[in-house]
Parts: structure tokens; C-alpha cells; sequence
């Protein structure tokens, strides 16, 4: 158990480390976020009475802006595509082995499939990202634009963090099962040596 | 019965319909000229970095960028030259130096990291070289320069 | 509660109250890996009939369950057989013991009858070694299919026996955890306090040399085979021996109740998590005044 706790204190540690790294990252999503989110009401100029996020349906380039790609290395990148109405932010979260591929997935999914209450985040990501979010300009308007940037900045914070102590507590759980198993097994053939 | 004809997309015969070229001027030289000169300048920016004046080799090679359509060869060069002098600054030069260049050169200086940053393989940089030009460069020319960099419709 | 009971509860907690207080009854449950039991009193409130149902019960008897259910429960094994069952006892609760402490004891052992049955194999195994002992060669692959795709196979050496588990990890969640879990098992050997454990060895996909030739063995992604090398020390004594084996045999079950233990786990931590993130968010909404608005009549406006 000694042991465990060490290596809980070590990663803990890493992270935070980590998280110095991490700044100049989430520094230039921070502002390019920023910059990004200065949208307005705008209806189609394709259909009449129509009124959705630009960047989604794509009929008029003039109101589509440069996409921007902000990334550390080839695992961990964010994409910002801004439009006139609106903005999708697309994330690659790091995934160093199989088995945090898998808690990613299974977390982002678990959080997409609560989409009406994350109200600007995207029921699916963006091919080649793990999540997006769609921020319109009605999401701009009720809500305060440096709250959003800053929700944005904590996900990808947390989500990294929330991976690695995850992935931790499957291991010391594994380790914790396969002790206590051998031991029952072990305890007894003891008792045998003893016996004879 | 035919259907094919439902597919074609009428809105291209529309004689209001915006085409690619109308978003911006288009740059008057000729492809070949683009990256005779890209290459010359290459040369100017060796000479340069050898002198050590690296505020003089950026504003060489950010000056009259490539940019459009068909010049695809001189822009990955340019990018190459640039991602050089970005890589052999050392970090506690880079405010300075990004103070010397003018507003016009700070646009493209950003246009040219986030297409570094967008590149899908890395090539010999670092992604936290990059993120640490972009943090200086946001820090002096603010978030307006990022805001030019996404409506500028002249890519680098 | 870390590691698995082999006694069904239902069967222990029931057979208990009905020796207090006999009463009539019918109850059909369950057990790990499809084991069905059937406990009713169908001629009289103090006569009890328990039935079990299980996969492999034509292995079994062909590696003696018969002979390890009739030295265990004696008379009690019922010379009929209940329709859809394999094995039927009958446990008269006048004859049972009176003091409380045997009467524990009785049902106790009346609550192991799977436990029991899948004895057999092991012992048999056990016994196999001892004769080879002073030979050589091996003894016969015993197979018991237990689960529709998952076996256990058992092999008596000279030296040792192997016991081999075949598990299906129906999703990729599942491999995934069950690989980590597995490599622990291996790892975990190396710590000193339980270095007198049996070996364990894992291989994924690939079928270990013992059981390579068996047909019919898959060979894809998502199957796993465990090894375990017991030495007569883990069953030279009659007692350790039938710990090891009780334990041994639950080894499937217990693995897989952990990954889902883990996948729960995960869940909370989860719902944990995005409860946060939605706290975050909500910070980011400004407040809509809420005031009440009236026109001069005194009716309510209601935006829309």
C-alpha cells in the first residue's frame, strides 16, 4: 500500500508539472478563443427564414473565416473554425496508450451524450478530433463571453487530469485484486509447508 | 427515370455568386517569379542570421509573403526559412525582437505560426517553439493581430 | 468485499430457516456462470428437493462429480433426476442435526453443491499427478466447457498441474481492462509475501502450447488465456487443497466481477466529473432578470 500511495504522490506531482507545460497551450487557445468569439445574428443569404450557424452549413464562403490550429504536438491539438454566427472549437485530447484511448472515448462520449445540457457542446466531434463544441451567437449573447473561455480552458485542463487518475486508480485496483487473490492462494500453501 | 439532374448545383450559374478570386487581389506576379524571389531571400536570411540580426531577417522574410493560389511550393519555403530563425532565437530575445517588427510584419509572423502550428507533420520544430512566439506575439500585438490573421482572406 | 464466496448464499440463508421453521416453498435462482438451482418441497413441507442445473454437467460426471457429490452429501443425493436439471438432493429436515452449530455446518456444505460438483475435475487432476509422480508422461486434457464460449482446461504432470482459463471479453472496454488486471496477476507474483502463490501466466489471442491443439479453439482479439501452475505444495494437504481449488475455480468469475466493478467505478467518477464541468458552464449564464411585470389592469406579461 506503501508503495501505491508513493506512486500516487509521483503522478500527482507530474501533473502539476504538467500543467506548467501546459500553459502556453492553453494560453493560445485562451486567446484565440477569444478572439474568435466576437459573433453576431446573421440569417442566411442562401435560404429565407433561415437562421443556423454558418460554419456548419457552409453555403456562402464569404462569411467563413480562416480555421486556426493550435497544437503542442501531433496528439494534442484544437481546432478553431470561426464564422460570422458562429464558432466550432474541436479538441484532440492526448491519448498516450490503450488504455487512456479508451477512457477518453468512453469519457467524451458519456459527456456528448449530455449535449442538451452542455448547450454548446456538439453531439459529435469533428472527424479526426475526440469533442467539439458549437458556439453560436445566441450562446454569446446569454452568456458572458470570458465564462465560456473560461469553461473551455478548465475542460482541457481537467479532462487530461481526469484521464491520468482514472487510468491510476484502474492500476492500483488491478494491483490491489491480484494481491489479495494470490494471497488467499498463497496464505494456505504456507500452512501446508508448516503442516509437512 | 434520370434523376442526375436534381444533383447539379444551380447555385454556381448564378451570375451573383462569389467566387473565390472576388474575396481578395490577387498577387500580380507569376508563380515562378514568387519563388525565384522566396529563394533569394532565403539567401538574404542566411547572410543575415550569420550577422546575427535576426529582427533583420524576419522583416526580410515576412515582407511581401506568398500568398494564393498555385504558389504552394514558395510558401512551404518560406514557412522552412522562417521555422529556422524562429528555431535558433533563444527564448528571452523573442519580445524584443517581435517589437522591432512592424504591425503589417506581426500580422504575417501570425498567420505563419498558426500554419506551423496546423502543419499535420511536425518536420524538425517543436510545437512548444511556436506556442512560445505565439504567447510573446499576442502579449505585444494583442488579440487583434490573431482576429487579422482569421479574416485575412491572402493565406501565407 | 474483495473476494468471492464459492457458497451460494440463497441456498445457506434458506436451508437455515427452513430447519427453524419448516414451510413450503418454490424458488428458482441462480448462480455465476449460468448455474441454475431449483429449490422446492414437492411432496411435503419437510422434505426439500434442491436441484441444479449446469453447462457442463456431462464433463463433470465423466471426471467423477458423481462420486464427489456422494461422498459429500452421502444419501441425500436423490436417485431421480428433476426435468431440465442435471442433479436433484433430497434433504429431509427431520434428519437433519439438532444443534445449532452441525446444523450450520449442514447447511454449510449443502450451500457448496457447485462448488462441489466442479471439484471434480480438480481432484481428479490431483490424484492423476500423484500416480505419475513416479513416471512420466502426462495425463489426459480434461476439458469443462462451463460457459458457451469459455472453458477451463485441466492437465496433471508429473510435477505439477496446469489449469487453464479461457475468457471471452465481450467488449473492447473489457479487454482492455481485463488486460491490465491480468498483467497484475502476473506482476504481482514477483512481491515476497506471495511468492508460494501459483504461477500465473496470461497470453492473449494466442492459446498456450498445452491446449493449441484443441479444435475449435477461437483466435481473435478478444479472448484470453490464464495459466495456473499448481505444485503439490498448493494441494498436498486435503484442506489446502480444497481452498485451492475453491478459489481456483472462482478465478473467471472473480476477474470479471472486478472489471465491472471498475466500469462502475469509472461511471460515478464520470458523472462525477461532467457535474463539475456543468457547475463551470452554468457560471457562464447571466442572470435573466425575473421580476414580475404587470400592465396597468394588473395582468401578468409572459414573455414567450
Amino acid at each position: 500500500m506503501v508503495s501505491i500511495s508513493f506512486f500516487i504522490q509521483f503522478l500527482l506531482n507530474n501533473i502539476y508539472i504538467q500543467s506548467n507545460v501546459l500553459r502556453p497551450y492553453l494560453a493560445a487557445v485562451r486567446s484565440t478563443l477569444t478572439a474568435a468569439l466576437t459573433l453576431e445574428n446573421f440569417g442566411s443569404q442562401v435560404v429565407e427564414r433561415h437562421n443556423k450557424p454558418e460554419v456548419e452549413v457552409a453555403t456562402s464562403k464569404e462569411v467563413l473565416l480562416n480555421p486556426l490550429t493550435i497544437s503542442r504536438n501531433e496528439n494534442e491539438r484544437v481546432l478553431i473554425e470561426p464564422s460570422v454566427n458562429s464558432i466550432r472549437l474541436s479538441i484532440k485530447i492526448k491519448q498516450a496508450d490503450e488504455i487512456e484511448r479508451i477512457l477518453c472515448n468512453k469519457f467524451t462520449r458519456f459527456m456528448m451524450q449530455r449535449a442538451e445540457s452542455f448547450i454548446v457542446l456538439r453531439r459529435k466531434p469533428v472527424p479526426g478530433y475526440d469533442i467539439s463544441f458549437l458556439i453560436t451567437n445566441t450562446h454569446s449573447e446569454t452568456m458572458l463571453k470570458h465564462k465560456i473561455v473560461d469553461f473551455i480552458i478548465q475542460f482541457m485542463e481537467e479532462v487530461d487530469k481526469e484521464i491520468s487518475e482514472m487510468k491510476l486508480s484502474l492500476n492500483a485496483r488491478a494491483r490491489i485484486v491480484a494481491e489479495s487473490y494470490l494471497t488467499a492462494v498463497s496464505v494456505q500453501s504456507l500452512k501446508t509447508i508448516s503442516c509437512v | 427515370m434520370d434523376g442526375a439532374f436534381r444533383k447539379i448545383d444551380v447555385d454556381q450559374y448564378d451570375e451573383d455568386v462569389l467566387h473565390e478570386s472576388e474575396l481578395y487581389d490577387a498577387d500580380p506576379r507569376s508563380p515562378a517569379e514568387v519563388l525565384d524571389d522566396v529563394r533569394q531571400r532565403q539567401g538574404a536570411v542566411r547572410s543575415l542570421l550569420a550577422k546575427n540580426d535576426i529582427s533583420g531577417a524576419l522583416s526580410v522574410i515576412l515582407e511581401n509573403a506568398p500568398y494564393g493560389p498555385n504558389v504552394d511550393d514558395a510558401k512551404n519555403l518560406n514557412l522552412q526559412t522562417l521555422l529556422t530563425v524562429l528555431n535558433t532565437t533563444k527564448s528571452t530575445d523573442i519580445t524584443n525582437i517581435i517589437k522591432t517588427l512592424s504591425p503589417d510584419a506581426q500580422d504575417t509572423l501570425m498567420k505563419y505560426l498558426y500554419k506551423g502550428m496546423g502543419l499535420p507533420g511536425w518536420g524538425d520544430i517543436s510545437g512548444s517553439v511556436l506556442l512560445g512566439w505565439h504567447e510573446k506575439l499576442t502579449e505585444v500585438a494583442g488579440v487583434g493581430c490573431i482576429v487579422r490573421t482569421m479574416t485575412d482572406r491572402r493565406t501565407v | 468485499m474483495i473476494l468471492l464466496e464459492s457458497h451460494n448464499y440463497i441456498i445457506q440463508t434458506t436451508i437455515l430457516e427452513k430447519l427453524q421453521k419448516p414451510g413450503s416453498l418454490d424458488v428458482v435462482f441462480v448462480d455465476f456462470d449460468n448455474v441454475r438451482f431449483h429449490l422446492s418441497t414437492p411432496q411435503k413441507k419437510t422434505l426439500l428437493v434442491l436441484s441444479m442445473n449446469i453447462r457442463c454437467w456431462d464433463e463433470l460426471v465423466q471426471y467423477g462429480a458423481l462420486d464427489v457429490l456422494k461422498r459429500e452429501y452421502g444419501s441425500l443425493v436423490a436417485g431421480y433426476v428433476e426435468p431440465e436439471y442435471n442433479v436433484s438432493l433430497e434433504i429431509d429436515l427431520e434428519q437433519a442435526p439438532t444443534d445449532a452449530e452441525s446444523r450450520e455446518a449442514f447447511a454449510t456444505s449443502l450451500s457448496l453443491l457447485k462448488r462441489n460438483a466442479l471439484a471434480a475435475p480438480f481432484e481428479l487432476g490431483f490424484t492423476t499427478q500423484k500416480q505419475l509422480e513416479n513416471s512420466s508422461g502426462q495425463g489426459d486434457l480434461m476439458q469443462i466447457h462451463y460457459r458457451d464460449e469459455e472453458a477451463m482446461y485441466i492437465q496433471a504432470a508429473p510435477d505439477r498441474v496446469t489449469v487453464i482459463f479461457s475468457t471471452v471479453f465481450q467488449e473492447e472496454t473489457d479487454r482492455i481492462f481485463g488486460k491490465v488486471f491480468l498483467q497484475e496477476f502476473v506482476d504481482a507474483r514477483r512481491q515476497p509475501s506471495i511468492q508460494n502463490a501459483p504461477q500465473v501466466l496470461y497470453s492473449s489471442r494466442d492459446p498456450p502450447l498445452e491446449i493449441r491443439h484443441v479444435p475449435g479453439l477461437r483466435n481473435s482479439e478478444d479472448i484470453g488465456y490464464v495459466t495456473f501452475v499448481l505444485f503439490p505444495r498448493h494441494f498436498g494437504n486435503p484442506s489446502v487443497a480444497s481452498a485451492t481449488i475453491s478459489h481456483i475455480q472462482l478465478f473467471r468469475d472473480y476477474l470479471h466481477y472486478h472489471i465491472k466493478c471498475s466500469k462502475a467505478y469509472m461511471h460515478s467518477r464520470m458523472r462525477h466529473r461532467v457535474s463539475e464541468f456543468q457547475k463551470v458552464l452554468n457560471r457562464a449564464k447571466t442572470e435573466v432578470a425575473t421580476t414580475e411585470r404587470k400592465t396597468a389592469s394588473g395582468r401578468t406579461m409572459v414573455s414567450r
